[in-house]
């Protein structure tokens, strides 16, 4: 009897190991994370990675022994890779004395506060590829996305809104990279995880109205009497999947208030305009949806995401890149002020990047202001900030023409591994089990937790 | 706990150890990954995956001798097997025991059950063999008909039941239904990851359609599923290959496309092929093939060069990788389904096309009318605009003068924005008018161009801090430089655009000459008391210093010409005398609501017919090989471009050698596929039947049937089934007729608390399959229930309403998405237009169309719940019910009458709601429109349309019972 008992408790804790709910594994740092996806490889070269040294080697070639036979696309793949040195100029700030390129004026007033991490690389050197796997792991669309992980993970604090919302900026120009919804899917999990857009139209949230000519003490008394019938359906059926029907709909209808209230700006402060720039006045803007951000986190959404896109400025680098910095670059700074003062970076997780950088040779004539960048995978610029990053901090370095990282690599993987152990989360043990494999956000390739960056 | 009740069973040391039930799923569950076929992975050199190699840690009868022992129960912990960095969890005492046992009885090997070709097991009983084989303890009886009719017409053709008929009577109208078709093709499509678009990048449009109405027709015509395989693997190459089986091919066509600028296409053309290679495992072989395109699988026996060979089949497709609409190769085809898409939607316009003419005549007399009252003799159509704030982003400085002209001065930035607030002298506004003035030239630079990369227009309200862009519907100007000469920069359209790579320039015209441009707002805006419009001048020029030196701005209320046209007004032209009554009629119309109704509504569906006209003959991707085939390679680590060693097509050998009679190409593949000895299409395939009619496999991992998928629940009867399925000639609707004849599937789905205690998951099938029907369903029942739907088959895709700038936001305006007009509204989903970047909206739990998906997804959510409450589609269902009694109604929608408590809850639901709508008349006439009612609005319509919409999203009402 007594060894029964002994094989009873440790059959049952051998279960339990595997268990979900055993996480977090270890007191987290960030509750929540917002991560401002900037889409199409903001270059490294005009904005963080200061490489004074290339002005003396302008309109030279790439030397083999730094380019070691990375590929470049079809576009740039049949010209000489010649050598075009930083097109804006660089300031330093701040106690740390972070350079930064001129075109990120607001993110100098706050750089004592975040982190850039220069050493970033990857694998892919094409959108959709390298985006997939920045935001899932793996180039390949069905992976779940990181946000939809921590969703799956972490579960809900807020019970009146969706646990991953994703926003898109509003923007005029048709983009060359649709920003695709597997970029925020949940992959193999199940479809509750996936992100939910929140979108600038007058359903936030698909479906969200009620149609008109409804109002809502009426959609009220609807929802009692579809909950009325459903539960006789339940005493009748036994069928466990009524009872969550039945809550589902009284959440339908909690978030029928909840996002509107949410979404609703007009009791923002002129000040809190002021901060976050101009463009947050325009519904849909980078800048507003910056702002949005900041109310989703005092909600306690654990994950939001923005996306930004048109960064791939293969020319013409300063209208084109000016262009994103000029939307960006004040909403950006203004998130973390803002964050800051109200305490909540202690404990919310902010990340800036895109899918790869640029190279260091010049699209089209160099020399030109027609010239802009390729695509270059093998070292590019993040920043993060919050909840257990070091602030003021840049970490890694790259080579002396900003192509090879020289110091302190970080992949993808590591910065998911990272990113992961903010919240609690031991990359290595969080798995899920489909077709037979038990998969992980950070793959079957060694993936290390990046503790330098950690505070 | 569940698992933990098997373990004690399996504990009890009555029976010998089965290897292959027992063993071997927990040696692939803990040891494999790392002791199995693949050598990249291995350590110590150890295998555990052949019994051979395994004996190096086991001794068979004498467990206490085996290593294997000593180390998943060690008595140092550091021994421990698997190791805890591996992150498995150790075996349990029960199954260290049962390892124990096994090797104490000679550690007997056998193969995984999957690879065994399936016999025919006797059945154990009489009667139906499926009910032979299932013998739960306590099963339901059979669910009441109503229940039954629902079910089977659900399960064999997406819709409710329309005819009451005894069961058997129903089963053979179902089968024989061409709907049938079209519910078999939606299970299909999801497997062959078919979409009307290429996925990646642009996410070009494809026209690859008639393949899946071929789909929907072969399973109509029931054509034997081996031939059905044959066809779409080899249809090109068959000996008697027609059209029609070079169409099947493009089942190996329907993988994403990547048409990015920049993209080495090669790199394309091998993830088009692994794509392939993958797609066979899931569909056909139940195998996850993909695991081992970088490295030998680790669990099951196919080795790294095994997947190469068997890409190797689909590597010398005569393609290059290339997307868009230079995908080959094509099969043109002209699909008899488009001409009645075409009759339809011409009838449609043909309906339209007088109400058009009639409201044109009906606007001439009012017309007349308001030529009498206009204009006064100094008619000036465009105001100008005084603005009262002048800032500039950069420090230009700016004066104004009398006459609204202002003039920059001051500082002289590279780039800069002008931002202008005004308010407006006119009681609305349809456009805003740009002068550019010399002083002496157009800008204060040396060369005196000047040039606007954008321009914005919005509202500011008082008292709110959010601004309300205002849309621009065209921009015309009386001078454009040539973009192509001038770096992209002439255009005013350019100006709408936020992009500072394109915009306004007068270059080559005089620039000591006045020019000017006009903004035509996309509706004309009324402002409210004290609200104001701010206008940003935007001067990003890539080299710079190009802002306008002297400039006015001015607004006019004038509609069509009047803002559309450069020069003088219709209306100033009348004023002057001079009148164009062309014009002058034009500018009316513009105008005029009833004529704008008639009018907008023809040019939506002319403009769809001419979009059907242009799909008469469409290019289907579809397969054909080159003459020379392509040298196939093994990949190392399966990246495109690392060639290994050369390899030749073949088949999986540890499955089915590839009989040598059989040609070494997509038919002999073809053929190996459907073969009887192989172990696992019929097998897997009838699972996948079995799922469609009890939404779960007997197998619960249709797409894994490798060591690490679940084991079937019912092993022979899986395996009688996959005979039988054989030996019938591959007869789906013979399967279909069998599963539905048998008592399991009949059963009431009810559940009692022990038996969800018992058996949660059902797996004994003492009831009935009971679960949330796939969205599709849900909206093609809607609009059955409502007498909407259009049962036609085939032709061109339709797009079922969505809600509106859904595809716009995603692609920033790159794709516009126009719901149906008329009839082809209410086609069934199946032929629904699927964007892969962004699936239909209202489906939710669906397969993404992005790879092969065999395994169904069930959530509940509630933005499930505002989908069918909220989704355009179920509420004009609802409101063409509401034209019904509520018992009518409810019978209509769940096929039973109403209890007299349900009758009650919905009668004092239709009564709260009748006395709202009848104290708000306009609540009721606005909740009608949302329904599209074309009756009168009466407050019992729209009180019935609320109970209807109530009935719609009842848990029995969306649930397969």
């Amino acid at each position: 009897m007594h060894s029964r008992r002994l094989f009873l408790t440790q059959s049952l804790g051998a279960i339990a190991l595997n268990a979900m709910d055993a996480l977090p594994h270890f007191p987290a740092k960030a509750k929540r994370v917002i991560f401002l996806t900037q889409s199409g490889g903001p270059s490294q070269i005009e904005l963080f990675d200061h490489k004074p040294g290339l002005m003396k080697l302008a309109g030279q070639e790439l030397p083999d022994s730094v380019r070691q036979g990375q590929r470049v696309t079809t576009m740039t793949a049949n010209q000489k890779q010649l050598i075009m040195p930083p097109v804006a100029k660089f300031l330093r700030h701040g106690k740390s004395g972070t350079e930064l390129g001129e075109w990120l004026p607001h993110l100098g007033k706050v750089v004592d506060d975040i982190c850039l991490v220069k050493s970033m690389h990857t694998d892919q050197i094409n959108h959709a590829p390298a985006m997939t796997q920045f935001l899932t792991g793996n180039q390949l669309p069905g992976r779940p996305s990181l946000g939809a992980w921590t969703s799956y993970g972490l579960g809900s604090v807020n019970k009146n809104l969706p646990d991953y919302l994703v926003l898109l900026s509003k923007m005029q120009r048709p983009s060359d990279q649709p920003l695709y919804d597997h970029y925020w899917g949940s992959g193999f999990l199940p479809s509750r995880y996936q992100g939910v857009k929140l979108r600038n139209a007058k359903d936030p949230v698909l479906y969200l109205r009620d149609p008109e000519g409804l109002p809502r003490p009426l959609r009220r008394q609807m929802l009692d009497g579809l909950a009325e019938l459903n539960q006789r359906r339940l005493d009748e059926t036994g069928d466990p999947e009524i009872a969550t029907r039945i809550r589902q709909y009284e959440m339908a209808y909690r978030m029928q208030a909840s996002v509107p209230e949410l979404t609703d700006l007009s009791n923002e402060p002129d000040e809190v305009f002021n901060l976050y720039g101009p463009d947050s006045r325009r519904p849909g803007s980078y800048a507003a949806n910056c702002i949005l951000a900041r109310r989703l986190a005092e909600r306690d959404v654990r994950f939001i995401q923005l996306f930004h896109p048109d960064w791939d400025h293969h020319s013409r680098l300063p209208s084109w890149c000016t262009a994103r910095c000029r939307d960006t670059d004040q909403p950006s700074a203004a998130l973390v002020t803002d964050l800051k003062r109200r305490g909540l970076l202690d404990d919310t997780l902010v990340v800036w990047g895109g899918e790869f950088g640029r190279g260091v040779a010049g699209q089209g004539q160099w020399d030109s202001i027609e010239a802009g960048r390729d695509h270059h995978p093998r070292c590019f610029t993040i920043w993060m900030a919050g909840a257990g990053v070091k602030p003021g901090l840049s970490y890694g370095a790259t080579d002396d023409f900003s192509f090879n990282v020289a110091e302190n690599p970080v992949h993808v993987r590591d910065l998911h591994a990272t990113i992961l152990q903010l919240l609690g989360i031991d990359h290595a043990k969080f798995t899920f089990r489909f077709q037979g494999l038990d998969f992980r956000l950070t793959g079957v390739e060694p993936a290390r937790v990046v503790k330098g960056v950690l505070s | 706990m569940g698992r933990y009740l098997l373990l004690l069973l399996t504990a009890l040391p009555a029976h010998s150890v089965d290897f292959g039930r027992e063993i071997l799923p927990l040696l692939s569950d803990k040891c494999i990954s790392c002791h199995g076929p693949d050598p990249s992975s291995r350590m110590a050199n150890l295998r555990l995956d052949n019994r051979e190699a395994a004996l190096a840690v086991i001794t068979p009868g004498d467990p206490a001798k085996s290593k294997l022992i000593a180390r998943v129960a060690p008595a140092k912990p550091a021994m421990l097997m698997p190791p805890t960095r591996s992150h498995k969890a150790p075996l349990t005492p029960a199954e260290v025991d049962l390892f124990r046992r096994w090797i104490a009885e000679g550690a007997n090997w056998g193969q995984h059950w999957a690879f065994v070709k399936p016999t025919r097991p006797t059945p154990p009983r009489p009667g139906h063999p499926i009910d032979a084989f299932l013998n739960p303890t306590y099963p339901n009886p059979a669910a009441p008909a109503h229940t039954l009719r629902r079910r089977l017409a659900y399960d064999l053709t997406g819709l409710p039941p329309t005819a009451n008929v005894p069961y058997e009577q129903l089963l053979d109208q179902l089968l024989a239904s061409p709907h049938f078709g079209e519910r078999m093709a939606m299970w299909w499509l999801d497997g062959a990851r078919y979409a009307d678009s290429d996925g990646f990048q642009a996410d070009d449009t494809r026209t690859n359609w008639p393949w899946r109405d071929w789909v929907a027709a072969q399973f109509n015509k029931n054509l034997p599923f081996n031939e059905f395989t044959r066809q779409q693997f080899a249809g090109d190459l068959l000996p008697n290959a027609t059209p029609e089986t070079k169409l099947a091919t493009a089942f190996h066509r329907n993988h994403m496309t990547n048409g990015e600028g920049g993209r080495h296409i090669e790199e394309s053309r091998i993830d088009y092929v692994l794509d392939r290679t993958n797609t066979t495992g899931t569909v056909f072989l139940g195998l996850t093939l993909g695991c081992a395109q970088c490295h030998t699988h680790k669990f099951d026996p196919i080795e790294h060069r095994d997947y190469y060979s068997f890409t190797a089949f689909f590597n010398s497709v005569a393609e290059d990788g290339a997307a868009g609409r230079k995908a080959k190769p094509y099969l043109s085809v002209d699909s008899p389904y488009a001409p009645r898409a075409i009759a339809e939607m011409e009838n449609l316009a043909a309906q339209r096309r007088p109400a058009e003419q009639q409201a044109r005549q009906a606007a001439q007399k009012p017309f007349e009318a308001w030529l009498k009252t206009q204009p006064p003799a100094n008619y000036q159509a465009w105001q100008p605009l005084r603005p009262h704030e002048l800032t500039s982003a950069e420090g230009t400085q700016f004066t104004l003068e009398k006459d609204a002209t202002i003039q920059s001065t001051g500082p002289f930035p590279r780039q800069d924005d002008y931002r202008l607030a005004t308010r407006i002298p006119l009681p609305r506004v349809t456009g805003f008018q740009l002068e550019v003035l010399p002083s002496p030239k157009l800008s204060r630079n040396d060369s005196g161009e000047f040039l606007l990369t954008d321009i914005k227009f919005q509202v500011r309200t008082p008292g709110t801090s959010q601004l309300r862009d205002l849309l621009i519907k065209n921009a015309i100007a009386d001078y454009s430089a040539d973009k192509a000469k001038n770096n992209n920069y002439g255009n005013i359209k350019d100006t709408l655009d936020d992009d500072p790579r394109n915009g306004w320039t007068t270059l080559g015209a005089d620039n000591s000459k006045p020019h000017y441009a006009r903004f035509e707002l996309s509706e004309p805006l009324v402002l409210g008391p004290a609200e104001e419009v701010l206008i940003e001048l935007r001067h990003r020029s890539t080299a710079g210093f190009q802002n306008i030196g002297r400039f006015r701005l001015s607004a006019t209320a004038d509609l069509g010409p009047g803002v559309q046209t450069l020069g003088p007004s219709p209306l100033e032209q009348l004023a002057a005398g001079k009148p164009d009554r062309a014009r002058l009629l034009d500018q009316f119309l513009a105008g005029h609501a009833p004529y704008l109704a008639a009018r907008a509504a023809l040019d939506r569906a002319q403009k769809q017919l001419d979009e059907l006209k242009a799909s008469t003959k469409v290019n289907v991707m579809v397969l054909e090989d080159l003459p020379q085939p392509r040298e196939s390679h093994i990949l190392l680590r399966g990246v495109w471009d690392k060639k290994g060693e050369v390899v030749t097509p073949n088949a999986l050998p540890a499955i089915l050698p590839l009989a040598p009679n059989e040609p070494r190409n997509r038919l002999g593949l073809a053929n190996w596929l459907v073969s009887p000895e192989n172990p696992l299409t019929a097998r897997v395939i009838v699972n996948q039947l079995w799922q469609l009619m009890f939404g779960e496999g007997l197998v619960r991992t249709p797409e894994d049937f490798g060591l690490q998928g679940e084991r079937p629940d019912h092993p022979a009867l899986l395996d009688w089934l996959a005979v039988e399925f054989v030996e019938s000639g591959w007869d789906v609707k013979h399967m279909l007729r069998l599963i539905a004849t048998s008592a399991a599937y009949q059963r009431d789905s009810r559940a009692s608390a022990e038996q969800l205690a018992q058996d949660p998951a059902n797996r004994q099938f003492a009831r009935g399959a009971r679960f949330r029907l796939p969205a599709w369903m849900l909206r093609d029942a809607a609009l059955t229930h409502a007498g909407l739907l259009n049962p036609a088959f085939g032709g061109p895709p339709v797009r079922p309403y969505q809600p509106e700038g859904v595809w716009e936001e995603l692609f920033m305006g790159r794709f516009t998405y126009d719901p149906s007009e008329g009839p082809a509204q209410y086609r069934r989903t199946l032929y629904a237009f699927w964007r892969r970047s962004i699936a239909p909206t209202f489906l939710f739990d669906s397969a993404q169309r992005r790879s092969c998906e065999v395994r169904t997804s069930r959530t509940n959510t509630p933005l499930q719940a505002l989908t069918l409450l909220n989704d355009e589609t179920y509420l004009e269902a609802a409101q063409t019910l509401a034209a019904h009694p509520l018992a009518t109604i409810f019978e209509k929608v769940l096929h039973r009458k109403p209890t007299a408590p349900e009758l009650s809850t919905l009668t004092k639901q239709y009564n709260q709601a009748l006395t709202h709508y009848k104290t708000n008349p306009t609540d009721a006439a606005k909740l009608l429109r949302s329904g599209r009612a074309k009756t009168n609005p009466t407050p019992q319509r729209a009180a019935a349309m609320l109970v209807a919409s109530l009935i719609l999203n009842l848990d029995e009402a969306i649930t397969h019972e």
